[in-house]
């Protein structure tokens, strides 16, 4: 029996190096068997050696179906390869369509990289984007960011924002004690000087790094308002 | 019930990795454990040297390893402290005739036999280093407050977290006259960077070096301050977690002197 109703039992496309074919799982399998030794007859040559995807839709099972239609292309037109269509991955459209606008940043890929715990002697870390770290960094640790860093902890290791030539970037902690810090191409030496834990940045200012107190001067109020795409 | 593998490491040389498992080792085996003390510096064995006992290798680790021997042929009986054994290094061989995939064999094997086996790491974090913590349970960072070695102790920490090992640390060589005039670095100094568990601090003692060159185990001189820190340490790993951690101080100061006088001491 045929279903008429229906599209084809058996249709066929090309894709990549090889060819897809949709089955339909409801039809015989001696029908679909001739149905597609019409199809891959035409194809001649072509079906030596090609890789073959067999699509069942969203059908369920039918491991048998495809086991024997595998063998039965392998064995009559020299397939090369037989195999089930790559997993889809879900993509959810439907709630990038929901979004508030006014939240964009929900569903915005973050130009920040935050990590949190120990950064320990020895350890690199090393982003194209900002590097904000809840946590202590170690002396004998190295930080490399493309944009701004931001230590909400003890700051002591080699850091390097703005890499590679970013000079507006800053580098903030809450208490700084780094042993060199660099911004764009200019670097400077940590001081080596007991001085009270306090919130301190440091930025460019004319052709040299400054420290500034936090406190004093706040490095947040020349930022635009945080952009979502 | 299977023991514990616990390795003794630090990254820096020479800041007593070897002085702590020997006396850690006899000080658990006084206590009434069964515990073996493995050599894991191949090339430059000296944990044998510092216990006295190396006059009576014949067999080593790398022979273990390898399978030329069994374990209870290599591992030397202490005569002095019962359970107590030593499985030295061998020192004509280098760090790479061991694999890594031999000696977690090989631990295994000994957490069968002892409640404690103790390996003392050599320095550096190269093939050696990787090859005593493979097969290890729990780990122990010596530090002395100098700079460098707590450097090193915070990358040798970071790579045991990267094995899912958990270390506690042991602060070496404390000298609390130092400390209070500010030349060296305090044990809280050392804690606020490294920021593990302590197991315990231990000051300076010059019978470390004589019972180094004498071959006889710290931990049975009773008068010696660092031999008593060590043995507070292995109660503390044998189980009494509660042990409170003596911080070592200066009794000579002055300022301590005049509280006494007055009562104030704590």
């Amino acid at each position: 029996m045929i279903n008429f109703n229906s599209t084809a039992p058996v249709k066929l496309k090309g894709v990549g190096d090889g060819f897809w074919i949709t089955v339909d799982p409801s039809c015989p399998e001696d029908v679909l068997k001739s149905e597609i030794h019409k199809l891959f007859k035409n194809l001649k040559h072509l079906a030596v050696n090609a890789s073959v995807v067999i699509d069942i839709g969203s059908a369920k099972g039918h491991d048998d179906l495809i086991e024997n239609i595998k063998s039965y292309l392998k064995e009559t037109f020299d397939i090369a390869r037989v195999s089930k269509p790559p997993k889809k991955r879900s993509i959810p459209t439907e709630r990038i369509r929901q979004r508030d606008l006014s939240k964009g940043w929900n569903h915005h890929k973050s130009d920040v990289l935050m990590l949190r715990g120990r950064v320990r002697s020895g350890q690199k870390i090393e982003s194209r984007r900002h590097i904000i770290i809840t946590g202590d960094v170690n002396p004998g640790s190295e930080i490399s960011a493309g944009g701004d860093v931001i230590v909400l902890g003890k700051l002591a290791g080699k850091i390097h924002a703005g890499c590679p030539d970013n000079e507006n970037a800053i580098i903030f902690a809450l208490e700084f004690k780094p042993t060199q810090v660099r911004i764009g191409a200019i670097a400077a030496a940590g001081i080596d000087e007991e001085i009270s834990a306090k919130p301190e940045y440091a930025c460019i200012e004319g052709d040299g790094i400054v420290v500034k107190d936090y406190m004093k001067t706040n490095p947040f109020r020349k930022m635009p308002w945080p952009e979502a795409i | 019930m299977e023991g514990k593998v616990i390795v003794v490491t630090s990254g820096k040389g020479g800041v007593g990795k070897t002085t702590a498992t020997s006396s850690i080792g006899a000080a658990l085996a006084l206590e009434g454990k069964r515990v073996a003390i493995v050599d894991m510096d191949i090339g430059l064995r000296n944990l044998d040297v510092v216990m006295g006992l190396e006059n009576r290798i014949v067999f080593n680790i790398v022979d273990v390893v390898h399978g030329r021997c069994k374990i209870s042929q290599a591992a030397i009986r202490d005569r002095r402290i019962k359970n107590l054994f030593l499985i030295p290094a061998s020192q004509s061989d280098n760090k790479d005739v061991l694999t890594t995939s031999g000696v977690e064999r090989v631990a295994n094997d000994l957490r069968k036999e002892f409640d404690y086996v103790i390996m003392d790491s050599p320095a550096g974090i190269e093939k050696g280093f990787e090859n005593s913590i493979v097969g290890a349970n729990e780990a122990l960072v010596v530090c002395t407050p100098d700079v460098s070695a707590v450097r090193d102790a915070d990358r040798v920490i970071g790579l045991l977290y990267s094995r899912s090992l958990e270390p506690k640390l042991i602060v070496n060589r404390i000298e609390p006259a130092r400390v209070e005039r500010g030349e060296m670095l305090s044990h809280e100094d050392v804690l606020e960077v490294l920021s593990i568990d302590l197991a315990g601090l231990v000051p300076m003692d010059e019978h470390v070096l004589i019972s180094s060159n004498t071959g006889t185990p710290l931990v049975l001189q009773n008068d010696s301050i660092a031999g008593q820190a060590f043995k507070r340490i292995a109660r503390r790993l044998n189980g009494e977690v509660d042990l409170p951690i003596q911080v070592p101080n200066n009794n000579n100061s002055m300022w301590r002197k005049i509280s006494k006088t007055f009562g104030f001491n704590k």
